[in-house]
């Protein structure tokens, strides 16, 4: 191994490093989550910054090292960082999620592996270190302990073997797994299908996600190694058109989230429609071949709904409901604040940065002549808001009698008004996230 | 000297995150007539009137903050100062007033943003935004019916503000600038400006409400506490017949024309619906509320027709609605406190109550448009106007004013006339006050109508050379 494919792998290597350790460390009966937890946060915040410090350049064949991939990282194992943070603050689960770390870095590392990779086998061993920690974290907090757990992890596995079938026929038809090798032999029809299994393997990871913030990571990742084979597929030697892809998978993502999102009363549901809905506008700037846009709405995307899984986190119910949420106005002020902030910000409405990111992205759409996306997905967003608009209005009901008080989470809070702050402050003054943005290059 | 109508309301609605009780409501009334005072001072005294690019806000889209008023904007902006302050007087003994009045103060800045914009995105930013302080407004302290009312509304706006996010976009792609002055002289080919015409349509339509897209406004009218529906009814529909005057007509002018039979028509028509819905209601709100769309379609007529007369006639009319509905809506506040109901009660109030019957009739006058209250002038500005334009459309709309001084009368009669009532008192000195001081204005606008005419000629030129 060369000392640049070294520098490229640093990142994983760091991360599955530190992964193994909080999982041996986990076995004394001595040490407590609580320190795994926020080990866990400085070693993802130290990635992030390392990756930003080392900048591109470099890279192998396998392993890319560009624009994108840092940018990626670094977001990845940001979110991963704050993730740590709120598992280390939060109440419920304390006391038996002492693996948690170990498992949320072994994700990351996958993550990372994923959003780096420039080569189909590379992405598939990056996929499935990135699955089944995170199936188990996701599996284990958002459902119950039941047979829901189960269809769940079979799900993920099936995704990620419709991926490598994909990814077979790719290679039977290039006889190469390198990206660079992809663009080569466009018109195979064993190469169109495997390209389309890999996507959907690709795909289903994040619609089978439940909201959850351990979820957020491979959303991230997955669009970050969509938005990397697109380019590679598009700017070949022949050229694939992707945009009739893309956008059928935007506005299929945009129209069911609306129109599930407005019956759901579940609140992890609600956000897991979110997300989709936000993928769905990320999917829409690839389709237009808008990278800076796609990345911009990527960030508010993960900044949303990381503040929002903190917030929601002060509710001591396992499958909380909006009526759940009654009376939280009057004694979580502070959480509602960032709550509402934070909702403006998914739905889009000014001065917050979700505004800045759907304008981008709906600029970028027009600008591709995808006018018909542009007014479907800002009617989705319509019925959307509708629908999230009830997570704010939920806590101004009275409570019921019989309710739960909601617990005392400081760090959540904390976390989620200064992700809300920063939302509405990177809408006002997006700068600095627009000069990130322009970065994400392939 | 145009930034500090919005800074002002943003600094009370910051101070209301500090314990400062009672202080709310006066701070708030304050910051009303600092902002009506600042624009009087700036219209005066001719600055501030160029627009003054901040800084680039969304940079690769090349929009700014960028900030100035014109005659329009001028007028409507000392209008809304005058009704918020006028609403927050009258927003005593609300419940949880911090949180009332630092949702006041941030919707009082989105209006005042929607008007001193100049650009575009920020503009739709400001228009879009004033709905969340809008609707928890509603949704928080509205009356019975306050979740539908909201959820209707709502859900309305957005709808036409999603199109008109698409056609700003749209005309973005085409323009490459958002700056109100570049987009001026920026022209489209014809087919584009009636598509893009008929996008932004759809955003300003929901808003006015144009006739039939009005489903939303009798149940927020009648269900929005009393200070909430002054400035719903009084200038937040107006952001929306500013928008049509400031942006679909200099931006598309050919398009506009193309389409103006069409909005002529459905203008008129629902002018003449509005009023003939007024005279079969039996709620108090619910009269102002049909009265209200009846005189907004009438100014949507004005403004459809894009003549000189009509335009002048709609700012006219716009200031003069905004103050007579503020004073119709304080009062039957005021009457439901006497009468215990929005219902007309059985009649002879007027015995015990002859200020608060003084000022009905005044009001009422105004909204018939009477000569010598500030209805008259607008009004007959546009019938003139549509008369030159389309004699059809004329006899239709000068119906309007017969109808609602059929219904406004039938109100007066059935509340305050007949055998004396067996209790109720007359306006107290604080309504009094108030009420007062709104009837003078509407009294100068009807005696002096220039005061706001000439504003509008301020943004003439530009408006009356479009069909070129």
């Amino acid at each position: 191994m060369s000392a640049a494919e070294l520098g490229a792998m640093l990142p994983a290597l760091a991360l599955a490093g530190s992964a193994v350790l909080a999982t041996v460390l986990a076995i004394p009966r001595r040490t407590g989550p609580r320190i795994l937890a926020w080990l866990g946060a400085l070693v993802a915040a130290t990635v992030a910054g390392l990756a930003l410090a080392n900048g591109t350049g470099g890279g192998s064949p396998s392993i890319a090292r560009d624009g994108a991939s840092v940018f990626f990282i670094a977001l990845i194992a940001m979110v991963t960082a704050v993730s740590c943070v709120l598992a280390a603050a939060d109440p419920r689960r304390i006391a038996r999620s002492k693996d948690e770390t170990g498992l949320a870095l072994f994700a990351a590392c996958g993550a990372v592996i994923v959003v780096s990779a420039a080569d189909l086998v590379v992405l598939f061993v990056g996929l499935a270190l990135l699955a089944i920690p995170a199936y188990v974290l996701t599996g284990r907090a958002a459902l119950a302990g039941d047979e829901r757990v189960v269809r769940h992890f079979l799900l993920g596995a099936t995704s990620s073997a419709v991926a490598l079938y994909g990814i077979a026929l790719l290679y039977a038809a290039t006889g190469e797994t390198g990206y660079l090798g992809l663009g080569r032999a466009t018109h195979n029809p064993l190469y169109l299908a495997g390209l389309g299994l890999t996507l959907a393997g690709l795909l289903s990871h994040i619609a089978s996600a439940p909201g959850h913030r351990w979820s957020i990571v491979t959303n991230i990742a997955v669009a970050g190694a969509l938005l990397r084979l697109v380019a590679a597929t598009a700017t070949g030697e022949v050229g694939l058109d992707w945009q009739v892809a893309l956008a059928s998978v935007a506005a299929a993502a945009l129209a069911l989230s609306g129109v599930a999102s407005i019956a759901e009363r579940r609140v992890r549901r609600l956000a897991g429609y979110a997300t989709i809905a936000q993928l769905g506008f990320v999917a829409t700037a690839a389709a237009s071949a808008a990278l800076p846009a796609a990345a911009f709405a990527l960030v508010t995307y993960s900044a949303v709904a990381l503040g929002l899984f903190a917030g929601l986190a002060i509710l001591p119910q396992r499958e909380p409901v909006l009526d759940d949420l009654a009376g939280l106005a009057r004694r979580r002020p502070l959480a509602v604040l960032a709550l509402t902030l934070l909702v403006l910000g998914l739905v889009g409405v000014p001065p917050t940065a979700g505004f800045l990111a759907k304008v981008y992205v709906l600029e970028a759409a027009v600008r591709a002549q995808l006018l018909w996306l542009v007014v479907l997905g800002t009617l989705a967003s319509v019925a959307s808001t509708a629908a999230y608009a009830r997570l704010v209005l939920a806590c101004f009901a009275a409570p019921r009698l019989d309710a739960v008080a909601p617990s005392r989470m400081r760090v959540g809070t904390a976390v989620a008004l200064v992700i809300a702050i920063a939302v509405v402050a990177a809408g006002l003054a997006p700068g600095a996230l627009l000069d990130a943005a322009q970065t994400v290059r392939f | 000297m145009v930034v500090d109508v919005v800074l002002i309301p943003l600094l009370v609605g910051a101070a209301c995150a500090l314990p400062i009780g009672s202080l709310a409501r006066p701070l708030a009334v304050l910051s009303g007539l600092l902002t009506a005072g600042s624009v009087a001072a700036a219209v005066w005294l001719g600055v501030g009137a160029e627009p003054l690019g901040l800084y680039y806000w969304a940079a690769p889209l090349g929009a700014q903050l960028a900030v100035g008023w014109d005659g329009w904007s001028a007028a409507l902006l000392m209008l809304g100062g005058v009704l918020f302050a006028a609403g927050a007087a009258a927003s005593g003994g609300v419940a949880r007033p911090r949180a009332y009045f630092a949702l006041w103060s941030l919707l009082q800045m989105a209006v005042a943003g929607v008007f001193v914009s100049r650009d575009l995105l920020l503009f739709f930013a400001a228009y879009e935004a004033l709905l969340v302080p809008l609707a928890l407004l509603l949704w928080g302290w509205g009356g019975a019916d306050r979740r539908a009312a909201t959820a209707r509304l709502a859900v309305m706006w957005l709808t036409g503000s999603a199109l008109l996010l698409t056609g700003i976009l749209a005309l973005w792609v085409g323009a490459h600038t958002f700056s109100f002055a570049a987009l001026g002289s920026y022209r489209l080919a014809e087919t584009s400006q009636v598509l893009l015409a008929l996008l932004f349509l759809a955003g300003f339509a929901m808003r006015l409400p144009l006739f039939p897209f009005h489903a939303w406004l009798a149940r927020a009218y009648v269900s929005a506490p009393a200070p909430v529906a002054v400035v719903l009814a009084g200038v937040i529909s107006k952001t929306a017949v500013y928008a049509v005057a400031r942006i679909c007509l200099p931006f598309f002018p050919r398009g506009m024309a193309d389409l103006s039979p069409y909005l002529l028509a459905l203008a008129a028509v629902g002018a003449l619906y509005g009023a003939i819905l007024a005279t079969r209601q039996c709620d108090t709100r619910a009269v102002i509320t049909y009265a209200s769309l009846a005189e907004l379609n009438l100014i949507a007529v004005g403004v459809f027709l894009a003549t000189p007369g009509g335009l002048v006639g709609a700012l006219v009319a716009s200031v003069s609605h905004g103050l007579v509905v503020a004073i119709l809506v304080l009062l039957t506040a005021a009457l439901a406190r006497r009468t215990g109901s929005f219902g007309f009660g059985s009649g002879g109030l007027g015995a015990r109550a002859p200020v608060l019957m003084g000022s009905f009739v005044l009001a009422i006058l105004g909204l018939i448009g009477v000569p010598g209250t500030s209805g008259a002038p607008g009004q007959l500005s546009i019938l003139a106007a549509a008369f030159a334009v389309s004699p059809g459309i004329g006899l239709l709309a000068s119906l309007v004013p017969v109808v609602i001084a059929v219904c406004g009368v039938g109100v007066l009669r059935a509340v305050f006339f007949g055998p004396p009532a067996p209790r109720g008192w007359d306006l107290g000195w604080r309504e009094r006050g108030l009420v007062i001081v709104l009837i003078a204005l509407v009294v100068l606008v009807g005696v002096v109508p220039r005061s706001v005419g000439d504003l509008a000629d301020r943004t003439g030129p530009a408006l009356t050379e479009l069909r070129r």
